[in-house]
């Protein structure tokens, strides 16, 4: 008889709301940016190395896929900024209200990828 | 802990498909989670062609015809009709509510139904809620006053009344705790939103005298703390009520009360 009954559909199953996929999306930027500090650090100790061995991140970065990569962990950053700061003003007690969470779900998502952007436009003038 | 597939008995096959007699040019398809624990078997979805030029318009009443015209053995929980007794919320179109109150129309194209997310199913539609009742009891959903005497009302002015709308009105449908991806995975210890909001209820309760000592009983990182506002809990509840809320608010107490 043990484990005879089934578990019925979980995740499978269950709609995405916009609360449900900032929340996830919250937790996996987070694991991103854990390792994206580590691969700063990193970076930051090539400069030990002299400026040859530096020259090859230099490389790495003006490649389509190094530039991917900065582009990607910025939106990393900023998503689990804004995302942070709505859990900050949740944990105050605001902002509940169904209206009131698609909003700022929608504010984190969308402020992230817009503001991703501008600091692309605003890397590229300084370069 | 968090496992995304099911278990091997769970997994969820294709069963039989009931084509429509009634030749009405007006028919939805219907799937319909079925466990019959008699078999041994798993799970299957099964599809009903139903008519819906003679079916009102709620997820319970296509139940309702698909038992009474098309297949008797199919079971589900349901009582009052009117969305006050809780006993026919199950998953429907990928959101969890009651079908005595969810408006098919509102479910695009075909209707999935199935039990509430993430429970033992005993039969069908029906799953096992124990753990959840359990959990409830643990919280003590009762008045506790020592000092004033029994005969005697407990006077209660209206800000402090005012405190228990939006928590006293849930019918313990179980809608918000099985659509808890939280729940889900640590559903043995964490209590959920239905049981948080109820806890919530007796703390703000200002007749009650045992405030202190909810407040530490549930002060705990999985039994409160599980709560990552995902908030599927507040869009699915039927009544409206915002228990991703109370779970907040009882974290604000925890943070600002001396224990």
């Amino acid at each position: 008889m043990e484990n005879k009954e089934p578990l019925s559909p979980h995740i499978q199953i269950y709609r995405w709301h916009i609360s449900s996929l900032v929340s996830i999306t919250h937790r996996i930027t987070g694991i991103i940016n854990i390792i994206a500090v580590t691969l700063i650090c990193l970076w930051a100790s090539f400069l030990l190395f002299g400026e040859s061995k530096y020259e090859n991140i230099d490389i790495f970065f003006n490649s389509y896929f190094g530039k991917f990569i900065i582009l990607g962990v910025t939106w990393s950053f900023l998503f689990q900024i804004l995302s942070e700061i709505r859990h900050l003003i949740m944990d105050l007690g605001y902002g509940f209200e169904i209206r009131t969470t698609k909003i700022t779900g929608l504010i984190v998502i969308f402020g992230s990828i817009i503001l991703t952007i501008t600091f692309y436009f605003i890397g590229k003038n300084f370069i | 802990m968090v496992q995304i597939s099911l278990p091997e008995n769970s997994k969820v096959k294709k069963g039989k498909y009931f084509e429509d007699k009634t030749g009405s040019k007006n028919l939805r398809k219907v799937n319909i989670y079925r466990w019959d624990p008699s078999t041994g078997e798993n799970p299957r979805i099964d599809t009903y062609e139903v008519d819906m030029d003679n079916c009102p318009s709620k997820v319970l009443d296509i139940l309702n015809k698909i038992k009474n015209e098309l297949d008797p053995t199919i079971a589900y929980r349901r009582s009052c009709a009117h969305g006050v007794c809780g006993s026919c919320a199950m998953n429907m179109g990928g959101k969890n509510g009651l079908a005595c109150t969810t408006p098919h129309a509102d479910i695009k194209g075909d209707i999935d139904i199935y039990p509430l997310p993430h429970l033992k199913v005993k039969r069908d539609l029906i799953g096992d809620l124990d753990g959840l009742y359990k959990q409830y009891k643990s919280i003590e959903p009762w008045l506790k006053s020592n000092s004033k005497s029994d005969t005697t009302e407990i006077i209660q002015s209206k800000e402090d009344r005012k405190k228990l709308d939006g928590a006293y009105e849930c019918i313990m449908c179980a809608c918000c705790s099985t659509s808890c991806p939280s729940y889900w995975w640590n559903g043995d210890k964490y209590l959920g939103p239905a049981v948080l909001l109820q806890a919530y209820r007796w703390i703000v309760d200002s007749r009650d005298e045992e405030r202190e000592a909810r407040l530490k009983k549930v002060a705990d990182e999985l039994k409160l703390y599980r709560c990552h506002t995902i908030l599927n809990c507040t869009s699915a509840c039927p009544k409206g009520l915002n228990p991703a809320k109370a779970i907040a608010e009882i974290k604000k107490m925890l943070a600002t009360a001396s224990l």
